[in-house]
């Protein structure tokens, strides 16, 4: 949808602010009430869900410039949607995600973007990835593995690695667990190696829809090629794109991400851990995992009145507000491994606070990212636990990245304390 | 007259560069669009508040001063609004600056000796209930919801809300207050007057001046800035933290057994009403509201099925009115309110239970059976208690605001409800609003004191982005004024109670309108006095239109 066609709903909007804080019934306490690291940071009403819709109002009217300031009240929304889960809990018919990804998509229409983001879409048309790396060294991290190489075999089930855990050597090893847990379970699988591509999801975020079409497409067109009917990643961004946003462009595929595929695993009694990890953790939910994991509902529908002025749709539109996302499995995964003791923090499961490198944000605003991160590691820190244990590569480099020396708190990818429990 | 950019810098060089911006992209932020819900104002299409002159984000007390003598020496008016949640938190000309006082956010103490928490304007409902009840007490959230600003509660509106039976409204809980005066002075009031540590009591000993700065309706932004305030708590006799279980929206609590919530139906108004009486008179209750009623009374149970069910949305509604028993569900509330009883222990809530029980036995009402169940009740418990779903008043369309507000005694608004919710069911034929079965009068059990009163709206929804849909809403608030007015009701004018203080266009409004609305109020000579308090305190006219008062 184009922000034009959000005119109705942005007169809709109450400007109740419930989109700055988490669900209401959930506030613990004054330090971790608050939901939206963009007006947390920024502080100006602009910097939320509420002012933003009066924002594209005035861009819809040709009332204000698009100034750096306008530019930047669009982009440094993470596209986390805790507003939107927020808002969801007293209305049904307004869509503040889906609305703030439209303001971004008319700037970027309009060529009004941070300058960073020009470098990783220059980087995305050359090597296909945002990083700049070459894309001959994509399958780099799996070499030695022996896995099928889906651009030239085929297989039902592909693992996309995606460009985090392709090029930061850092993480290699993590992905490298999720692929012997699939070996070992002997799934018949595939990668696609130096033909993998960015799966888009990321540049989406940032408004540069056309851009991710496009990647979406060739991504579809080369699994279909290669047989593949199941996707299996361990990007949370990745799961995102292939789970919600690919299916509009008409794909077809089973999604799983690898803790759905370990829970199952485990449930089925074909993995256990077998060593003992005495760790007192607390579990980051990644946004793109929760409360943006949910699965995607075809809906070809029209909005039409009821008792006069009660707005609903017809049929019945799916609703988004995060309950259906991806929240039990890592913590039956964690539950599973003998010594580690989980230590829940205040704002979880669809009201979690974002890492901060989302929609943008890390390449455009780094100082803004790294606070944010290092608001959630406080608050991980405040529940006693020595690790911070996410299911996302983007948050986990943006944790590592802005701890501070004196930080003593770990953060560990889910599938580093499996490997350790193998 | 905008801000030249030596005065830009000015206030630049007082908050910091990055507590200050005059970018229109930011600026219109800070308007509201009066097409939904301006609350006692009438919507209004397509038309927004001014935009202002620039936008502040103060830090401190320190900050605030500064800024209101720089607003002094170059008399430019200022408006400082917490959490925004209506149109007179906003500005009313284009010259005014807002105080956007969202940074100043701290509880800066919990005395739990003395139950009073001492907070800045940021601390909103839900952080300060959540902090109070660590240490076993509550603090009274007013109607607007737990997202609102508690300081504003007490200084600049009424306060009124489902907490009233415990918690009074919140002016009442208003103890001393930390004012920077328009001048740009300070002013500590009550007992803090005389002593800078002594929080504990609103009228002295040191200037009593509780009454003064409030007005009658509060200040609304107007007179100066409030930069703390203390608040009266009240007894919790729950757990440290409220849990929470249940998939969004349909999140629900689980409190000990001295807590329950009950739906209380009647067959008639005088048995509610009665009941109302007989509970004051014996003491029972926590908090007691005219709650889902909001909702319609032709509407409520299918609503209350979709709102605690996950899997349901409101396209879902048109089938469940439809469904066999709906009706029947939905009659045996017709005539409700809801009633949550804490017990300080055990035995005292046995006790208020089986009063309770007494009283229903005396009045005919009985406990609505279709609301009996687990999720259910929970669901009301947390929903009162926390009063975290007030944007619901927005789900059908957008827009809502009540008319008909009867802030009178309980038999007032018990007399005129029916006759209310049949002149809204004539306009709901109409097309233009929301038909909801005409009766949508929601309000708290008890007022002012924790009994005795009643503040009564009838909610209207409509739809706020069509014309038709907003323009229809506000000729039926006009109705009401002339129907109330023919009929000699209380609360007459309730609906548009902000028009004197805002025209058709978002500015405010020329000066004879407001003073012949002010001289027609039924004690005008309240207005000239706040007229008085104005002047003496605002000699340079540096607030706005909304602090109430007659010039004549």
């Amino acid at each position: 949808m184009e922000l034009k066609d959000f005119t109705k709903e942005i007169e809709r909007c109450s400007a109740c602010s419930y989109c700055k804080w988490i669900p209401f019934d959930h506030v613990k306490s004054i330090r971790y009430a608050k939901n939206c690291p963009s007006i947390d940071y920024h502080n100006f009403n602009s910097y939320s869900a509420r002012g933003r819709y009066l924002t594209s109002r005035s861009i819809l009217r040709d009332q204000v410039e698009l100034t750096e300031e306008v530019m930047d009240i669009a982009h440094t929304c993470l596209s986390c949607g805790a507003c939107d889960v927020s808002c969801k809990i007293s209305r049904y018919n307004l869509e503040p995600l889906e609305m703030t990804r439209a303001l971004k998509a008319e700037l970027v229409n309009k060529g009004v973007y941070p300058e960073a983001q020009k470098v990783l879409l220059a980087n995305l048309k050359k090597e296909l990835n945002i990083f700049g790396e070459s894309r001959k060294k994509r399958g780099d991290w799996a070499r030695d593995l022996k896995l099928k190489d889906l651009s030239k075999e085929k297989a039902p089930v592909v693992f996309h690695a995606g460009c985090s855990y392709s090029y930061d050597e850092k993480l290699s090893g993590t992905v490298r667990t999720a692929v012997k847990i699939l070996q070992n379970a002997q799934v018949d699988f595939g990668i696609m190696a130096d033909s993998e591509m960015c799966c888009g999801a990321r540049i989406h975020s940032m408004g540069h829809v056309g851009e991710f079409e496009k990647l979406a497409k060739a991504n579809i067109k080369a699994w279909e090629k290669a047989g593949v009917t199941t996707i299996v990643t361990a990007c949370a961004d990745g799961y995102h794109g292939f789970k919600r946003l690919y299916p509009e462009l008409g794909a077809n595929f089973e999604v799983y991400h690898i803790v759905e595929y370990i829970d199952m695993l485990l449930k089925e009694g074909k993995l256990q851990f077998t060593k003992e990890v005495p760790l007192t953790v607390t579990y980051h939910d990644p946004c793109h995992l929760g409360r943006l994991g949910e699965p995607y509902e075809a809906w070809d529908g029209e909005e039409k009145k009821f008792k006069n002025q009660i707005v609903v749709h017809s049929p019945r539109k799916p609703r988004y507000n995060g309950v259906k996302g991806i929240y039990d499995e890592p913590r039956n995964i964690l539950a599973s491994i003998p010594g580690v003791k989980l230590q829940e923090m205040e704002r979880i499961r669809e009201f979690s606070y974002c890492c901060g490198a989302g929609g943008g944000a890390k390449e455009s605003y780094p100082e803004y990212s790294q606070w944010v991160a290092r608001e959630r590691l406080q608050e991980a820190a405040d529940t006693g636990a020595e690790v911070l244990v996410t299911a996302c590569p983007w948050c986990k480099t943006n944790f590592s990245g802005s701890q501070e020396e004196q930080d003593s708190m770990q953060v560990m990818d889910i599938l580093d304390l499996v490997q350790q429990a193998l | 007259m905008s801000l030249t950019d030596k005065q830009y810098k000015e206030l630049q060089s007082i908050v910091g560069k990055r507590n200050i911006s005059r970018d229109p992209g930011v600026l219109d932020g800070y308007r509201y669009n009066l097409s939904h819900t301006a609350i006692h104002l009438g919507p209004h299409f397509d038309v927004l508040t001014p935009r202002p002159a620039a936008v502040l984000l103060p830090g401190s007390t320190e900050d605030v001063q500064a800024v209101v003598k720089f607003c002094n020496k170059h008399k430019i008016r200022f408006k400082p609004s917490s959490t925004f949640w209506s149109a007179q938190g906003y500005p009313n000309d284009n010259e005014t600056i807002v105080l956007d006082m969202r940074r100043m956010d701290r509880i800066l103490e919990i005395d739990a000796k003395n139950m009073i928490a001492i907070v800045e304007p940021g601390v909103i409902g839900a952080t300060l209930q959540a902090e109070t009840m660590k240490k076993g007490l509550n603090c009274h959230i007013q109607g607007s919801g737990c997202s609102c600003s508690i300081l504003a509660g007490a200084t600049a509106w009424l306060g009124s809300g489902p907490g009233n039976l415990y918690g009074g409204w919140q002016y009442e809980n208003l103890l001393g207050v930390e004012w920077v005066l328009p001048t740009g002075e300070i002013l500590k009031t009550g007992s803090l007057g005389n002593d800078d540590s002594a929080w504990f009591c609103g009228e002295g000993p040191g200037p009593s001046m509780r009454g003064v700065l409030r007005g009658m309706f509060g200040t609304k932004g107007s007179l100066g800035v409030f930069t703390k305030c203390a608040v009266k708590l009240h007894a919790w006799p729950g757990p440290q933290s409220l849990p929470v279980y249940g998939k969004a929206p349909a999140y629900t609590t689980k409190l000990p057994s001295n807590f329950r919530a009950y739906t209380l139906g009647f067959p008639d108004w005088k048995a509610w009403a009665q009941t109302a009486h007989l509970m004051w008179d014996n003491g029972i209750g926590y908090t007691a509201h005219r709650q889902f009623n909001f909702l319609g009374r032709d509407l409520k149970w299918g609503m209350i099925q979709i709102l605690t069910d996950p899997d349901k949305t409101i396209s879902d509604l048109e089938e469940l009115i439809q469904e066999p028993g709906f009706k029947e569900a939905n009659d045996s509330m017709k005539i409700d309110f809801q009633l949550i009883i804490a017990g300080m222990t055990q035995r005292d809530f046995d006790w208020q239970e089986e009063t309770l029980n007494e009283i229903l036995k005396i009045t005919g009402g009985y406990i609505v059976e279709c609301m009996e169940t687990d999720t259910l009740r929970n669901y009301t418990l947390l929903y009162l208690l926390r009063l975290g779903h007030k944007a619901l008043n927005l789900v059908y369309g957008g827009g809502y605001d009540g008319n008909f507000g009867m802030i009178n005694s309980i038999d007032f608004g018990a007399q005129r409800a029916e006759a209310a919710g049949a002149f809204k069911r004539e306009w709901e034929k109409k097309g233009q609003i929301v038909d909801a079965g005409g009766d949508c009068m929601m309000g708290p059990i008890g007022g002012q004191g924790g009994g005795g009163t009643g503040l009564w709206e009838n909610f209207t929804c409509f739809d706020s982005a069509d014309r038709e849909s907003t323009e229809g809403t506000l000729a039926f608030f006009d109705a009401s004024f002339e129907y109330t007015k023919e009929e000699g009701w209380s609360g007459c004018g309730f609906e548009k109670l902000n028009a004197m203080a805002r025209g058709y266009d978002g500015y405010e409004t020329p000066r004879e309108i407001r003073d012949a609305g002010h001289r027609n109020a039924p004690q005008p000579d309240v207005f000239r006095f706040q007229n008085k308090v104005y002047q003496s305190v605002n000699p340079l006219d540096l607030g706005d239109t909304y602090y109430e008062r007659l010039e004549d």
